[in-house]
């Protein structure tokens, strides 16, 4: 394999998507969306309030990539599922297979136009990353990071598309089943996951102590006394028990980790902050005694990255054995802090994914071929 | 028939080449069908060789093995000296090979093409413009070298593609149909691209129908049928079963034709429209029959050959299997 040889591929494939369709249309349609849409977000934080001000950018920000990301999910199989079979069938493949590029270089080749039609599409995505930054409040980090995850995710989904076009014969199929593993990875580990929770369900005693401030001994005064007070101490503390169902959410978070959407919000670097009376400063973990300002914090939710990613380090953790005092429990809660991040796995399982696609397309464009697909002319 | 019997049997054995095509035993299924039931064929460097038979006798399938695309099932296959399946790379370097229905790149210029091919055969970056502009000199497409190749016509393609194959000046060449949708001109033009190639050294291997071309491009002929080779010949040297030609026969009075064929003891079809048919030996004795006709006053108005000498024997072998 050489790098010449896949830039060859790569080349010719990318000049000939450019020239082919409808690129100029589709690009600015792309824009246009964009632009809308980040616009909306940016008129219905006008009335969120002063606290929302100083990251009204982050919030914009992530509302974006996430839009990004489901339009580019929309369009990356478009771009790839055709690519291998596609090519059969124009009957350009084979007199391709018997130049001196091997199976790798073609693979490569097919995989780098594709993901590079699909960088285009991120690259026009810059100005609208400038316009959240000028509205503050978004790490120059976290762009990074987003940027980068975001290439990597749909890297998978170009080579699954690419391996499933080299797979079958028609492209037709091809297509519809790479849009069926955008949705198994989009809504499916989603259902899998709410289906899996369900099935983790159990059921726990726990034992709690309540005060007692009346007994026989100790009658309460009677009704008509105007006092509705209780005494100032119980007289005891009794143990009680009662049996809580809970979801063991912590067994089957993997499900939700090769979930595009997950990995990107996860990945993305969170910095919380909070609004004090002498204005927004950095997140302090909270001490034992601290009332958690926590009404105060964008803790509250409003990035919508952050947000997926503390709801899925939630998911993660197991559950807090508490004393029954919610107070407590809750400090336990923070004082556990977010859990471990779920996008390492996510990740990883994307990068398997991506890389059994590719060895997958470049054993079936290998040729001398010992057996074809079904219905299959070689050339 | 005896003659054709001796044709169908085993080919003539075939010294090893060293370098060209040497392939022996060649089998391969698809599935329950077995495209390739043991092939033979031998092409000598400096020599057309024309693979003919009817459709679906294997020949594509035959070049699909020849040209490392396929394994094969059993049998040896050398090309330039190299196994395709254990050496693809080798024989890819060395060997060209172009299809019967292949498509070109949709937005790709005819010049862009060819650079792209000489690119993916690795030649120096440097050489790459100018092994284009010499191929489309050599197919006489230089005005259409930077029009997109969806507006070339179908002979224009069919041109591209063989230079396509051309690119890395191999000196093993296989074409499947090269000939189909050529105009008569460019028919010729093939030819003696063909033969100019042939006689620089290389060995090329041409599948095609049209079998009065091959009679005059062709220094050997394979002929293959239902997955088997049936015969391997040198066109100079076409066995007594091929020199037995058909002749057709039309004159103003058929009535008085007919009496004078079977006068002089020649079988002959029943008239139609077309004219009387005749099975005559070599041109001297249809030289014999027409002077003799004249001789005897029938009007004959037209005296010629049915189809090539490849043709009858095309014919021949495979009327004999179907």
């Amino acid at each position: 394999m050489t790098l010449d040889g896949v830039r060859t591929v790569a080349r010719q494939e990318f000049m000939q998507r450019i020239r082919k369709g409808r690129w100029r249309w589709l690009l600015a349609a792309w824009f246009v969306i964009l632009v809308a849409i980040t616009a909306l977000v940016r008129l219905a934080l006008r009335e969120a309030g002063q606290e929302v001000a100083p990251y009204r950018g982050s919030v914009m920000y992530g509302g974006l990539m996430i839009l990004v990301l489901s339009l580019s999910l929309l369009v990356v199989p478009a771009l790839a599922a055709q690519s291998v079979n596609g090519d059969r069938e124009r009957g350009v493949l084979a007199t391709l297979q018997v130049t001196r590029l091997s199976a790798v270089e073609i693979a490569l080749g097919k995989f780098a136009a594709a993901w590079g039609t699909t960088m285009v599409f991120l690259l026009l995505t810059a100005p609208l990353v400038l316009w959240c930054v000028a509205e503050g409040g978004v790490d120059l980090a976290s762009i990074a990071v987003v940027t980068l995850v975001m290439a990597i995710l749909l890297a998978t989904v170009c080579a699954v598309a690419l391996a499933l076009s080299a797979l079958l014969a028609r492209s037709t199929t091809s297509s519809v089943l790479s849009y069926l593993s955008v949705f198994v990875l989009t809504l499916g580990t989603l259902i899998g996951f709410g289906l899996a929770t369900a099935m983790t369900q159990e059921s726990v005693t726990r034992s709690f102590r309540h005060p007692v401030y009346y007994d026989e001994a100790h009658p309460p005064p009677p009704p008509s006394e105007s006092s509705r007070e209780l005494p100032p101490t119980p007289l005891r503390f009794e143990e009680g028990t009662y049996i809580e169902t809970r979801s063991r959410t912590d067994r089957v978070w993997w499900l939700l980790a090769p979930n595009p959407f997950v990995v990107l919000a996860d990945a993305a670097p969170y910095r919380p902050r909070c609004y004090t009376p002498e204005g927004w400063t950095a997140y302090q973990p909270l001490q034992p005694g601290d009332v958690p300002p926590r009404h105060q914090c964008d803790d509250s939710g409003i990035d919508p990255l952050g947000a997926i990613g503390r709801s899925v380090r939630e998911l993660r953790k197991a559950p807090v054995s508490d004393s029954g005092d919610g107070r407590i429990a809750e400090y336990a809660d923070r004082e556990q802090g977010r859990g471990a991040p779920v996008w390492p796995t996510g990740l990883a399982i994307n990068l398997a994914l991506g890389a059994g696609a590719l060895v997958l397309a470049t054993r079936r464009l290998r040729t001398p071929a010992h057996t074809l697909p079904r219905g299959q002319r070689v050339a | 028939m005896t003659t054709t019997d001796s044709l169908a049997a085993a080919p003539a054995p075939t010294p090893p080449v060293t370098g060209g095509i040497d392939a022996r035993g060649v089998r391969r299924r698809f599935g329950s069908v077995e495209a390739v039931r043991g092939m033979d064929l031998a092409a000598h460097p400096g020599r057309v060789t024309a693979l003919v038979g009817p459709n679906g006798a294997g020949k594509t399938t035959l070049l699909l093995i020849l040209a490392t695309l396929l394994v094969p099932d059993d049998g040896s296959v050398r090309i330039a000296g190299y196994d395709p399946v254990t050496q693809p790379e080798e024989v890819r370097q060395r060997m060209g090979w172009s299809p019967d229905v292949f498509g070109l790149y949709e937005g790709l210029t005819s010049r862009e093409y060819l650079e792209f091919f000489a690119a993916a055969y690795r030649l120096p970056a440097g050489d790459r413009a100018t092994r284009a502009r010499e191929l489309l000199a050599l197919a006489r497409l230089e005005e259409y070298a930077d029009q997109p190749v969806h507006v070339l016509s179908r002979g224009q393609k069919q041109r591209l593609g063989l230079m396509r194959a051309l690119v890395h000046r191999p000196e093993v060449l296989l074409l499947d149909e090269p000939a189909a949708g050529l105009d008569p001109r460019s028919r010729v033009e093939l030819r003696e691209l063909l033969r100019g190639l042939a006689a620089d050294g290389a060995a090329v291997l041409v599948s095609s129908h049209v079998l009065s071309d091959l009679e005059e491009l062709a220094d050997d002929v394979v002929f293959v049928d239902h997955g088997h080779t049936v015969g391997h010949h040198s066109v100079s040297n076409l066995p007594r079963a091929v020199a037995l030609r058909q002749w057709r026969l039309r004159s103003l009075d058929d009535a008085l034709l007919i009496a004078a064929l079977t006068r002089l003891g020649i079988a002959h079809s029943p008239p139609g429209p077309a004219g009387v048919d005749v099975q005559v030996g070599l041109d001297t004795e249809a030289a014999g029959l027409l002077a003799a006709l004249v001789r005897d006053d029938v009007p004959v108005v037209s005296f010629q050959p049915v189809g090539g000498a490849l043709e009858q024997t095309f014919l021949e072998l495979t009327e004999e299997r179907s």
